[in-house]
């Protein structure tokens, strides 16, 4: 019973909570009743996921938990979610990330009501892509995601230094000309707003044409991902179409190297809780969905095109990483270090092997949790000091201990200390991917060097060295619901990376039998428990 | 040629939706005459009620599945006029109910508007079972005609002068289109009536092709595709709001009834030939609409192009020439139907209190009423296309109607066109949502008008999550068109 309804909890949850936030009986003269209906219904979600991983039968493997509705007869659709070993963790992830973003936002003021319900349907429809396995419903879900990162950006978010600089107030009184979405005003919310939303709705009709094309090209008549696995077949240049519509289609959220831009400007103008979302889960939509529709349904193509992942994801890394170290703004630092430590899951996922793709879901896992742990402390000094110029920071450490001390946990994760997720995780990358691409791993093992530099380089910045004059009247994470989000994603982050056994088992369930039908070869069938090795 | 007209009664029942109408508006005429005291908000509930019962009527019919032929065919009352007819009778209700506030800003004839609007509907009911070029010409004439009026109510309003004249220069233009049209297919078939002139076609002739192409410019004027929009921005931006929601939906949706019985009956051995003509017209109206709609600064005109663009949209399912195509094009009305006037429903909503309809005026909506800057962003997000909306299933319907018969091109071109949509909806949504308003008073909104964005509201979340048994049932419109290919059906069901 439960196991049945499982998935529909986790999903519906969030949207049941923006439902309810939507009502007109809830006020915004109440915000603490709000936040605490938020909390509710993302604690729902959280418990109910942790209660999936351990749900999860890895030994089973394939598509478990499975719903599925007829939802239209004439288009072929079906309401069909259910989790495999790749979408367990990224579930995880959501809402952990969700329930940590609720508390994070907790000091919200303006239109409180409305934050959260955006807030709740950005999660939602994250969780649902990781739930979909009907082409369509990924779509839908996928979309859905990213129009609720408008409001989030433009009402909620803040402009970037050097806004007002820029800004020519004269000409300001036009920010509707389409000149202004081409070169004016690059450092205001809502350029960073409407940026984000054109550029990934863009991506996502070019992944829809991909999609279009299997479902008309099939001749199936279906959406389901299964099925389409299992009996379609392409070739020769449509399946190369449909290939790279699809892979640079989704490989726009990712963001993979060219198709980056929106990602930092985007992360620095979002409120924190939604950079957390939108670094955290929303870019790995991406490479969720290249593997849902490239590897999944294309496998022969994935075979033969996938080295332009592999050498697309060096400029990811080396570029993201060189930017990150000369930005001055901290939401820049994290939000390139993120575009560049999304090039490590490309790597993984380039070299086709068992143990690097393995590691790449995992490294999507461990990204997450630590840089939603980076992006919250971001934005706590941001809330304390009103500025995200590392320059005109400093010293807070006197002021803020326990949040330095997050941060510093945080800066470890994201480098890949031992100990935590992320070492698991970039291990396994390295050692996957170093038989197929030896060039790339030196490199990509050398960008792990970059991302020290640059962490440390803002944490020595934004909390060490003489107190500032804007620190002065900073304060500590002190009352409950603010330390509460960063000791859920500190515990999650160090927990599995101590013991990652459980959440290998459960990726490995899933990367197998997709690797095998790239490499043609009979699934590996795992007897033995936890360990590196399939 | 001989007309006998021996009818029973039992057949006229099949007109009873129309009667009914008929009589109505005669009563509500005469109400108004002979008692001069009665307010406008009651002559407003005797109309509402009116269309209510003709409704009534019209789902009667349906469930009943009533169908049949009149006048030598002339005259057919089958599930695709019953659905068109539906969908107009819903929409004259709805705005009718939106237009009571709105009409304490006429300086005369405060009455005589809503048997107008009344009027108007009537016709475009006959539309809907127009199954002969005669009665297109009379149907869409007779329709007009009440628009000509309504359009120009405004007296002291030079804007809606100026929307009437244009509007009624370019409706008689077109008007002679349709008859010197008519003239030529009868003078090369010798009948009137669809089915027999599709007999009568063996190929096409130059003379049947202008013909035909003058229908389809005359209908075409109707939902104004490109070439011959140009008169709907400015009349759409001077006429009473109420009115443009109404032109903007119902007009189109019974002038769709007609395409679909010329191009998918009729016309269907020719599809090779006017697919083209579909397409140029598809591919130009979307992407003029939406590129020129980015320049707007009235809500209204943005609505008029983002109209425009949004019949491009509905030319892919005609384009696609099957079933599903059809389908689709139903479908789609739906959508843009609730979204449409739901978005109308706020602009009307906004003025009442405002008295502006310009974007920049919207700054801060959502401080000042955040019900009305809500229901904005829904049907502006559902107009653009944005899941789970309304918007979404109906585009992807149409596109996979034309996906299946290989229309890669006007997809891609569709594709395109959704994004650059977005930005000038997001346009709007920004201002109602981040700027700050000017004047921070709260805009109360009529419960009679609340009513209204609700059922826009619902329409577009039901139809966006739960479309199913709305696309049965414009399956089920539809079967008229079986011939061109049947539907089909999930192979893999649970």
């Amino acid at each position: 019973m439960t196991e049945h309804y499982l998935l529909g909890v986790i999903l519906f949850a969030p949207f049941v909570g923006a439902a309810v936030l939507a009502t007109p009986w809830v006020s915004n003269r109440h915000p603490l009743l709000v936040r605490q209906l938020a909390a509710f219904f993302a604690g729902i979600s959280f418990c109910a996921s942790f209660y999936l991983l351990f749900a999860f039968d890895w030994q089973k493997g394939g598509y478990q938990f499975q719903q599925k509705y007829v939802w239209s007869e004439q288009l072929g659709i079906q309401f069909y979610i259910g989790v495999d070993g790749i979408g367990v963790p990224m579930v995880l992830a959501s809402s952990i990330l969700l329930f940590a973003g609720v508390f994070i936002s907790w000091h919200i003021k303006d239109r409180t009501k409305e934050f959260y319900a955006f807030l709740l349907i950005l999660a939602g429809a994250t969780i649902g892509v990781y739930m979909s396995l009907d082409l369509f419903f990924l779509y839908f879900f996928y979309e859905m995601s990213v129009i609720p990162m408008y409001p989030l950006l433009g009402v909620w978010g803040s402009h970037t230094k050097g806004y007002l600089e820029t800004t020519n107030a004269d000409e300001w009184e036009r920010p509707d000309a389409p000149r202004f979405i081409l070169n004016f005003a690059r450092n205001s919310k809502e350029y960073a707003a409407m940026k984000l939303t054109l550029f990934l709705s863009a991506g996502a009709v070019v992944a829809l044409l991909g999609i279009l094309l299997i479902y008309k090209a099939s001749g199936l008549n279906t959406f389901e991902i299964p099925v389409l696995a299992e009996k379609a077949h392409f070739e020769g240049t449509l399946a190369t179409i449909i290939w790279l519509l699809c892979f640079f289609g989704f490989a726009s959220i990712a963001p993979l190297w060219p198709l980056h831009s929106w990602s930092p400007v985007g992360h620095a103008a979002a409120p924190a809780a939604t950079s957390m979302l939108h670094a955290g889960v929303l870019m790995k939509l991406g490479h969720f969905s290249i593997i849902r529709t490239c590897f999944q349904i294309l496998p022969d193509t994935t075979r033969d095109l996938m080295p332009i992942a592999a050498v697309l994801c060096i400029f990811s890394i080396l570029y993201g990483g060189y930017v990150a170290y000369y930005a001055r703004d901290t939401k820049y630092v994290i939000g390139y270090s993120s575009s560049s430590h999304m090039g490590y899951v490309f790597l993984g996922m380039a070299a086709l092997d068992y143990i690097s793709l393995s590691g790449a879901i995992l490294y999507m896992f461990a990204h997450a949790l630590a840089t939603g742990m980076l992006f919250a402390m971001a934005g706590w000094v941001y809330d304390q000091t009103h500025t995200r110029d590392i320059p005109s920071l400093g010293g807070l450490v006197a002021k803020m201990p326990f949040v330095a001390g997050c941060f510093l946990v945080a800066c470890m994760a994201s480098i890949g200390m031992p100990g935590t997720v992320n070492f698991v995780a970039e291990v396994m990358i390295v050692l996957g991917s170093w038989a197929k691409y030896p060039v790339q791993t030196v490199i990509a093992v050398l960008g792990i060097v970059l991302t020290m530099a640059y962490l440390f380089r803002m944490m020595r910045g934004v909390f060490y060295g003489q107190l500032s004059e804007l620190g002065h009247h900073a304060h500590d994470a002190e009352a409950f619901v603010d330390r509460v989000p960063l000791l859920i994603m500190i515990f999650s982050s160090i927990t599995f990376g101590l013991l990652p056994g459980r959440m290998l088992d459960v990726i490995r369930s899933g990367v197998n039998p997709i690797l095998a039908r790239i490499m043609e070869v009979a699934p590996v069938v795992t007897q033995t428990g936890s360990g590196l090795l399939p | 040629m001989t007309f006998d007209l021996n009818l029973t009664l039992s057949d006229l029942l099949l007109m009873l939706p129309e009667l009914w109408v008929t009589v109505w508006i005669c009563v509500v005429l005469c109400v108004d005459f002979l008692m001069p005291r009665m307010s406008q908000r009651a002559i407003a509930g005797l109309s509402v009620a009116g269309m209510g019962v003709a409704l009534g009527f019209l789902l009667w019919y349906y469930i009943e599945g009533t169908n049949g032929v009149l006048f030598k065919g002339m005259f057919v009352l089958d599930r695709l006029a019953l659905f068109f007819k539906i969908l107009v009778v819903g929409v004259s209700l709805l705005v009718l109910l939106s237009s009571i506030d709105y009409v304490s800003r006429f300086s005369f004839f405060k009455s005589e508007y809503y048997f107008l609007v009344m009027m108007a509907a009537l016709g475009m009911m006959f539309m809907s079972s127009a199954n002969d070029l005669l009665s297109v010409f009379i149907t869409v004439e007779f329709s007009t005609f009440g628009f000509y009026v309504l359009v120009a109510y405004l007296r002291d309003d030079l804007r809606s002068s100026e929307a009437g004249l244009k509007f009624f220069i370019l409706g008689v233009f077109a008007a002679a289109l349709l008859a010197y049209g008519t003239s030529l297919v009868y003078g090369e078939t010798g009948t009137f009536i669809f089915p027999t002139i599709a007999q009568g076609m063996a190929h096409m002739t130059p003379g049947l092709v202008v013909g035909w192409l003058m229908i389809f410019a005359a209908l075409g004027f109707k939902i104004g595709t490109v070439p011959l929009h140009s008169w709907i921005p400015d009349t759409y931006q001077g006429a009473p709001t109420p009115i443009t929601a109404f032109l903007s939906i119902a007009p189109k949706g019974a002038a769709f009834a007609i395409l679909l019985r010329m191009f998918f009956s009729t016309l269907a051995a020719f599809k090779p030939q006017w697919v083209w003509l579909m397409i140029g017209v598809a591919m130009l109206s979307m992407l003029y609409g939406n590129i020129v709609a980015i320049a707007q600064r009235n809500i209204k005109r943005l609505l008029a192009y983002s109209g425009i663009a949004q019949i491009g949209n509905i030319l892919i399912g005609m384009a696609a020439g099957t079933r599903m195509g059809a389908d689709a094009v139903l479908f789609y009305l739906l959508t843009y139907l609730f979204a449409n006037l739901g978005a109308f429903a706020v602009v009307i909503a906004f003025s009442q209190t405002t008295n502006s309809d310009e974007i920049e005026d919207y700054s801060g909506l959502n401080r000042r009423s955040p019900f009305l800057a809500f229901a904005m962003l829904v049907f502006l997000l559902s107009l653009a296309g944005v899941p789970p909306l309304a918007g979404f299933i109906g585009k992807l319907y149409l596109f996979v109607a034309a996906i299946k018969e290989g229309l890669y091109t006007l997809i891609v071109v569709g594709l395109i066109s959704i994004v650059i949509s977005l930005y000038y909806y997001l346009v709007v949504v920004k201002k109602m949502y981040i700027s700050e308003p000017a004047d921070p008073t709260p805009i109360k909104v009529s419960g009679v008008l609340q009513s209204v964005i609700y059922v826009g509201l619902a329409g577009t979340l039901i139809l966006g999550i739960y479309p199913r048994p709305f696309i049965e049932y414009t399956v089920a419109a539809t079967t008229i068109f079986s011939h061109l290919g049947a539907v089909p059906v999930v192979t893999t069901l649970p």
